[in-house]
């Protein structure tokens, strides 16, 4: 111990002493040799000393040993504090506390905590080995571990985050410290999670799984929110981290219920009076650090779906009521106030609901006024800190964002049939800030005035017609009119800046505007002046710059309905003034200018001071959309006639010719579909030729198939059919026979007729030769009922051969038929015909098709033959009749004959009664049955 | 939005095998069928019901690239359960389970309920896994086991809210202590014994020296 003691009591001894270098080896060697526990401690608490003075001995030299010592002796928590101490000592890049700087050595490197961690940690042991430590619960372990991975990692930051992330549970115990009892641990330990999760997603991701937010918030409650102390402000700074730009731990953050937690943060009232006392330092940061944590939620360049649901979150836990609250509370200070501003703004952008709610927000003022109003009055106050105008004029913007009902609302106030002279309005706000004397005012009341009619044609058309009324007794002005009157007078820059970007943002695809604008002859001059002026001085090459922007957009937007300042004649004029390239050089000078870029990042009117003030944020985006248009419109026909007759003619050429392409490509696309249908053609063809060969085939075995099925169907379904032709056949036969008996009957009554016509003739013959008396009437009524039962019998087979027809009709139609049946069972066969391929079956079908077709013939021949019998029959019948005509003339003529010889007996009657009476006359006596024949006779002379 | 229990999730497994399509089908009921290689490990959250209780689940998809696996392996000690997925058209996915579940015994705590899944069941056609074997291989190892399809959602919803019954039975038998957040479960707000007080958040670090 003496030993030491001397080192240590005396360390810039005598030149007879060792000098430090000396030492720090003696020390090291002692380390590393010694065999008792308490000499090695001895040895680390001597270097631990050393380690101030002798940074950068101890740290070259004793670095490993106090590394092993951390693996050896791991045990001793006593040794081990020592050995951390003293390797924070060497690797911190921060001033000792409790040294003298006289005594610091003057000649060592800047970095050299920082080439001291990289040495450390180009063994990753070294750091899990660290880790490990962190295990211990010793205080005097625990803490310089803590302390010393914190300086690790604010030296050499993404190396050892790199080495933390791969060692597994490297996370979870540092994350363990957080509900480590003893405060200056967690404390510090919030600090080292800070350093741990910069800028390395990854791991703020893994701190999150970690329930670090829950941890987070928990601490900031229980240490009083915003009224609590620096651990609020780091446990703030954490969360801050862990949330920005990362929008899976957003994510996580928002569906844990997280926000909801953050609601009391801004809950004033139960937390504090009002008094501007009672707002320390802290709270004010730790306000400060509340609103950005919220912002960091929702601001623009987070992913619009997550920001969306986040402001709906927002709203409906009541923070953005809270939010609204500190904005009209009295006695916040500006700084968090004007926070709190942005932060509003940025919580109801783009978002409809929000932004309804903050419409309807009233200032608690006397008489009472909407919020926007009395924000808007400090926007154009100009005693308000600058800070503060401009987080209205976000908010203002963040109001109208995608907010037509807004727009409306805001113009409204302008138009002059709602204004209340007892009220002060939004509009007349806007118009007092327009025309302050201000140049910062103009410049807010123009560009907030912008955001209340962009993308907004119909508020564009509406804020024409406001009037103004400037003095008693002259005429009102219309406010397009005044604003180019400010403007010609030549105000300051930001009034002028401000007015023509409202202009432009007006006259933006709203050409009645610029017909409005153009009314008045004044204004294209006063445009031309300033683009055309050669003033070198930066501000003035940006009014030159929207001068020229505002030229193309007339000539852009321009509806061609006044004469004077149409498109050509605006062209003309500005080649003719100003050159195409002057104008040209003049619009790219917006965009190169440094305020511009700044202006473009984001919609946070972030400008720090006052005079930096030029563009804004949607005007930017504004310009770079039309900047080539601009330039477009005034070019193409401005100037360089020729060239532009060239380009014209080119064109036209190019016109020409493309159609001709056009064409081209059209016919070439035509062939190409042509010659394809040919090939489709073609082989449909090829196709269509097989196909009809094979359809041949199958009608051919179609064919087959069917003979087949008629047979079949002879043999299926005919037999009756077939059965009733013979019997119709047999019937017809007998019918025949029965005509056949009939003629023969005929054939004998005719014969007998023949008979009784010779009998009857030869009887007259007879009686006319011997006894004319013999004739008789009743044989003429026997000859009278022959002829008629002839007659009938004629009728009779008239009519039975009428029944034949008939008959004979009715079996061809039958025949017809059972033709079509066969028609039909053929079809019937072709459809089944590829079902049905049994050759045998068919080969029978066939045969009784055969037989069937074989018996129709046969009954037809019949048919036929039963015709011609027929036909003879009648033949036959008509021979009768011819006959029994014959007969009955002969009948006639023996009618006569008879007639006759009945004359011929009458003059005998007469002649015979002459006899008579002269034979009685003569006394001769004359037969009895000569007198009965007399009296008959005597009758019928009587008669006569 | 209270819960009576919060379930944290981890889904594991080799890289393209519908580990996202899968939290992205059961978290906002939809597909996507184009591969978006995860960075790490993405978030997502849905509230089931179970026993009539309300439980929220916060699942973390992990990258399955062999780059991003230290990075994964620091979510395995928070996470009550696991989906350890494998792509059934691709057997070398299968091969690889015994080394993701080497990684999550090792790492995780003991009593974290793994199910085993087999993505991708409608591709039938490109089967190269049978389903026995996802079953055998399951049996071996004590993990539930089901085969789902993340593009068509079957079985998707059985698959988380099967796990979450595991886990919900295992706090149940009291297997689960439920008041060691490192678990991966959390009581739900209505259930807390009461608003913890200042000092509670310090209470239990004296057991905390190590884990």
């Amino acid at each position: 111990m003496d030993y030491f003691r001397k080192y240590l009591s005396t360390p810039q001894g005598t030149a007879g002493q060792p000098t430090g270098v000396e030492t720090v080896e003696r020390l090291v060697d002692r380390v590393q040799s010694s065999t008792l526990l308490d000499d090695r401690r001895d040895a680390v608490r001597a270097l631990k000393a050393m380690s101030k003075k002798f940074r950068l001995e101890v740290g070259t030299q004793a670095m490993d040993v106090l590394v092993q010592t951390l693996e050896t002796d791991r045990s001793d928590s006593e040794i081990t504090g020592y050995a951390l101490d003293a390797l924070c000592n060497v690797l911190s890049n921060e001033p000792l506390d409790d040294d003298d700087e006289s005594n610091m050595p003057a000649n060592l490197p800047g970095d050299l905590g920082a080439q001291f961690t990289e040495i450390f940690t180009k063994k990753h042991e070294n750091v899990s080995l660290l880790l490990s430590l962190l295990e211990e619960y010793d205080f005097h372990v625990r803490w310089p571990t803590v302390k010393l991975l914190t300086i690790l990692l604010t030296n050499k930051g993404k190396d050892l985050q790199e080495a933390i992330l791969v060692s597994p549970m490297g996370v979870s115990k540092l994350m363990d410290l957080l509900s480590d009892s003893r405060e200056i641990i967690r404390n510090d330990a919030l600090l080292l999670l800070t350093q741990l999760t910069k800028g390395n997603t990854n791991l703020q991701k893994i701190v999150a799984f970690e329930n670090a937010f829950e941890r987070l918030l928990d601490i900031v409650r229980d240490e009083g929110n915003s009224d609590g102390g620096i651990v609020v402000e780091d446990c703030l700074l954490l969360l801050t981290t862990l949330l920005k730009n990362n929008s899976s731990n957003q994510n996580f953050f928002r569906e844990s219920s997280y926000i909801q937690r953050l609601t009391p943060y801004f809950d004033l009232d139960s937390q504090h009076t009002h008094s501007q006392a009672g707002w320390s330092a802290q709270k004010v940061t730790n306000l400060h650090l509340m609103l950005q944590l919220v912002r960091c939620l929702v601001s623009p360049n987070t992913p619009q779906q997550q920001v969306t649901a986040c402001q709906r979150t927002m709203f409906q836990c009541g923070l953005l009521k809270q939010l609204c609250t500190i904005l009209m509370a009295s006695g916040v200070p500006a700084d968090v106030l004007t926070e709190t501003i942005n932060t509003v703004a940025e919580v109801i952008r783009g978002n409809l609901q929000n932004q309804e709610y903050f419409a309807s927000v009233m200032a608690p003022s006397n008489p009472p006024r909407p919020a926007i109003v009395v924000l808007l009055m400090s926007m154009v106050n100009e005693k308000q800190p600058f800070p503060l105008r401009c987080a209205v004029l976000y908010c203002f913007q963040s109001f109208l964002y995608k907010n037509e009902v807004g727009q409306s609302q805001i113009v409204t106030t302008l138009l002059p049939t709602s204004s209340d002279a007892n009220q002060i309005t939004a509009g007349q706000l806007l118009c007092g800030g327009l025309f302050s004397a201000d140049s910062l005012s103009n410049w807010f009341a123009a560009v907030a005035m912008l955001h209340a009619i962009q993308d907004n044609g119909t508020q564009k058309e509406q804020l024409l017609r406001v009037q103004l009324a400037t003095s008693i007794g002259s005429p009102p002005v219309s406010l397009l009119q005044q604003c180019c009157n400010i403007l010609a007078q030549g105000g300051r820059f930001q009034t002028r800046v401000g007015l023509l970007q409202l202009l432009c943002a007006w006259m933006i695809d709203s050409p009645i505007t610029v017909a409005h604008f153009l009314a008045n002859t004044a204004n294209v001059p006063y445009l031309i002046t300033q683009v055309s002026a050669s003033d070198s001085d930066e501000n003035e090459s940006i009014v030159q710059g929207l001068c020229a922007f505002l030229l193309g957009i007339t000539v852009l937007y321009n509806d061609e309905q006044n004469e004077t300042f149409n498109k050509s004649s605006l062209r003309q004029i500005i080649e003719k003034r100003i050159g195409l390239e002057t104008f040209t050089e003049k619009l790219s000078q917006v965009p190169k200018n440094e305020s511009y870029t700044k202006a473009a990042k984001k919609p946070h009117v972030s400008y720090k001071q006052s005079s930096e003030v030029t563009f804004d944020y949607e005007f930017t985006r504004i310009f770079k959309a039309l900047e080539v248009d601009a330039l477009d419109a005034v070019s193409t026909d401005a100037g360089r006639k020729e060239n532009k007759a060239k380009l014209a003619n080119l064109q036209q050429h190019e016109l020409v010719v493309n159609q001709y392409k056009d064409i081209i490509q059209e016919q070439d696309q035509r062939l190409n579909d042509l010659q394809q249908q040919f090939l489709e053609l073609q082989s449909k063809h090829s196709m269509s030729g097989e196909e009809i060969r094979q359809l041949k085939d199958q009608v051919q075995q179609l064919k087959d198939q069917n003979s087949l099925l008629k047979v079949q169907k002879g043999a299926q379904s005919n037999p009756a059919a077939d059965a009733r032709k013979d019997e119709e056949i047999r019937s017809l036969q007998d019918q025949l026979e029965k005509m056949r008996l009939d003629n023969a009957n005929k054939d004998s009554a005719i014969e007998k007729l023949k008979t009784d016509v010779t009998v009857l003739e030869a009887r007259v013959v007879n009686s006319s030769e011997e006894d004319k008396e013999n004739i008789v009437p009743s044989e003429s009524e026997i000859l009278q009922n022959t002829i008629s039962r002839l007659q009938s019998d004629l009728q009779e087979l008239r009519t039975s051969a009428a029944e034949k027809d008939n008959e004979i009709s009715r079996l061809s139609v039958q025949n017809n038929e059972a033709e079509g049946q066969i028609q039909s069972l053929k079809q019937r066969l072709e459809s089944n015909a590829e079902t049905q391929a049994d050759p045998a079956q068919l080969a029978k079908l066939m045969e009784e098709k055969m037989t069937l077709q074989e018996r129709v013939k046969k009954s037809n021949e019949e048919n036929l033959k039963l015709l011609d019998k027929f036909n003879k029959m009648e033949e036959e019948k008509n021979s009768v009749v011819s006959e029994k005509e014959g007969v009955l003339e002969e009948l006639d003529t023996l009618k006569k004959e008879q007639e006759d010889l009945l004359v011929l007996l009458a003059d005998q009657d007469t002649k015979i009664a002459n006899y008579k009476k002269l034979l009685k006359e003569n006394n001769i006596p004359v037969e009895d049955d000569d007198d009965d024949e007399d009296d008959d006779l005597d009758d019928d002379l009587d008669d006569d | 939005m209270s819960y009576a229990y919060l379930f944290k999730y981890i889904i594991i497994g080799d890289t393209g095998v519908g580990k996202s399509c899968l939290l992205l089908q059961f978290t906002d009921k939809r597909f996507q069928p184009v591969h978006d290689l995860t960075i790490g490990v993405e978030f997502g959250a849905r509230m089931i019901t179970i026993d009539g209780k309300q439980i929220k689940l916060q699942i973390w998809d992990t990258a399955g690239q062999e780059s991003f696996r230290s990075i994964t392996r620091s979510y395995y000690r928070g996470a009550a359960g696991a989906l350890l997925v494998y792509d059934i058209t691709r057997r070398d996915t299968f091969n690889h389970l015994t080394t993701w579940l080497e990684d999550a015994r090792q790492h995780s705590n003991s009593n974290m309920v793994i199910m085993l899944i087999g993505n991708k069941s409608d591709l039938e056609a490109r089967r190269d896994v049978k389903k026995e074997e996802g079953e055998a291989f399951a049996r071996e190892h004590g993990l539930i086991f089901m085969e789902t399809s993340a593009k068509t959602a079957a079985n998707v919803e059985e698959a988380f809210i099967n796990t979450a019954k595991e886990i919900y039975q295992k706090i149940q038998d009291g297997v689960f202590d439920i008041n060691n957040e490192a678990n991966g479960i959390k009581i739900g707000p209505q259930h807390s014994p009461s608003p913890s007080l200042p000092s509670s958040s310090g209470g239990g670090a004296q057991g905390s020296g190590c884990c």
